[in-house]
């Protein structure tokens, strides 16, 4: 074969790399589809729990037992998550999106009245890792629970009245985004919480 | 006998060389990006590490497996479509097994694509060396970048948040040092490290 030659040149490093990409694009789809059912399996599972956990529901963050406790307490209509308490009163969670720092913020607001809420849990964040992030931690989210809103931000570990929160020393402004969001949707929870 | 001491011998040279005096990071100073962001949390830079190790080993091997069929015109696309396969395993296997540790690594793991040390011991070892020693190689590279890593994040997670492996190291009477764990935290750190590194162990080789 001639290396100077036009196939060498133009039509082998064209084949070649069609050939390679075919390999690849097949390993990655094999694997892809191998573990859909499992990946979409986490998916639920994630929002199941974010769901149980803004009701205020206690579980032991087994995929057994969240399973168990959604499929018996929550009713999902139209983008809503109704559970009925036993005894308690009944618990509407809703999905509400807003910005964040660096991206958007999702999460679940449960509402025990149209004012009260029952809790608060992140569906996913994009905030700075040790400092935004923190939103994940539960000491933060369930500072909403049982508080009635609209809320105000104070510094952080001093917390009073039914209406503040703490926020985060050293990511006020995702702390601000984040009491946006909430309280938005506590202006709509009249409309939430009735609506039922 | 003599072959086989001196093959022994590569092996030994190819694994020590990126640990020390070739190190990825604070020698070569390559893959500078993820050093900065992943390491002010631990538990994500033993994985964003283990998932470098294993793409630096893997696409490193399977290079050196095709360099003699690669066309040298179109090498680096397929290099990077190599690469980016194996980093995309990495990511499929963690949604599908590990998806905690998958939400809190965000993009971080698709950026493993990025890591220039991945690329650069491609180009300057795995086109030019056989497939056992470039698999020692990207192995000992991945392990070069990885400990530099766990340091840089060992000091930062603790000054930061008092933490290690999100478990509470210092107590109450510690004040998180927030600079620790921003952007900023990670030049500091890394700046020092490369400073305590060529002082403590790089002198007998540049004298």
């Amino acid at each position: 074969m001639n290396k100077d030659g036009f196939y060498a040149l133009r039509i082998h490093p064209i084949v070649f790399m069609g050939v390679v990409t075919i390999v690849c694009v097949s390993i990655l789809s094999a694997l892809y589809l191998s573990t859909q059912d499992r990946v979409e399996a986490n998916e639920l599972f994630f929002l199941r729990r974010s769901v149980l956990d803004a009701a205020g529901i206690s579980h032991d963050g087994t995929v057994d037992d969240v399973q168990s406790l959604y499929e018996t307490s929550v009713v999902e209509t139209d983008g809503k998550y109704s559970i009925q308490g036993d005894g308690n009163a009944p618990v509407t969670v809703v999905e509400r999106t807003g910005p964040g720092l660096w991206g958007p913020i999702t999460m679940m607001i449960g509402f025990s009245s149209p004012e009260v809420l029952s809790g608060i849990s992140i569906v996913s964040q994009n905030e700075t890792p040790g400092l935004g992030a923190r939103i994940e931690e539960p000491w933060f989210t369930a500072q909403f629970a049982g508080k009635t809103g609209p809320f105000i931000l104070v510094e952080e570990g001093t917390s009073d009245a039914s209406n503040e929160v703490d926020a985060i020393t050293g990511a006020t402004r995702t702390s601000r985004y984040f009491r946006d969001i909430v309280n938005v949707a506590v202006s709509d929870g009249p409309s939430i919480y009735g609506g039922q | 006998m003599e072959d086989n001491k001196m093959a022994k011998g590569i092996y030994k040279k190819t694994f020590m060389a990126p640990l020390g005096k070739d190190n990825p990071v604070f020698v070569q100073i390559l893959g500078i990006c993820s050093t900065l962001a992943v390491t002010n949390r631990l538990d994500n830079t033993l994985v964003m590490s283990l998932g470098v190790i294993f793409t630096l080993a893997l696409s490193s091997f399977t290079i050196s497996i095709m360099r003699s069929w690669i066309p040298s015109r179109i090498r680096m696309m397929v290099e990077t479509l190599v690469i980016a396969t194996f980093v995309i395993i990495v990511d499929i296997t963690l949604k599908a097994f590990y998806p905690e540790m998958w939400k809190s690594l965000g993009p971080y793991v698709g950026l493993i694509i990025t890591n220039c040390i991945v690329m650069g011991r491609i180009e300057a070892f795995a086109l030019q060396n056989k497939p056992s020693v470039s698999l020692v190689d990207g192995i000992a590279s991945g392990i070069g970048y990885a400990y530099v890593l766990l340091i840089i994040a060992f000091v930062r997670e603790l000054m930061g948040t008092g933490t290690l492996f999100g478990f509470t190291i210092l107590g109450d009477w510690w004040t998180s040092w927030a600079i620790m764990i921003m952007p900023p935290g990670g030049f500091f750190m890394l700046a020092i490290f490369i400073w305590i590194a060529k002082e403590a162990f790089m002198k007998e080789a540049t004298s």
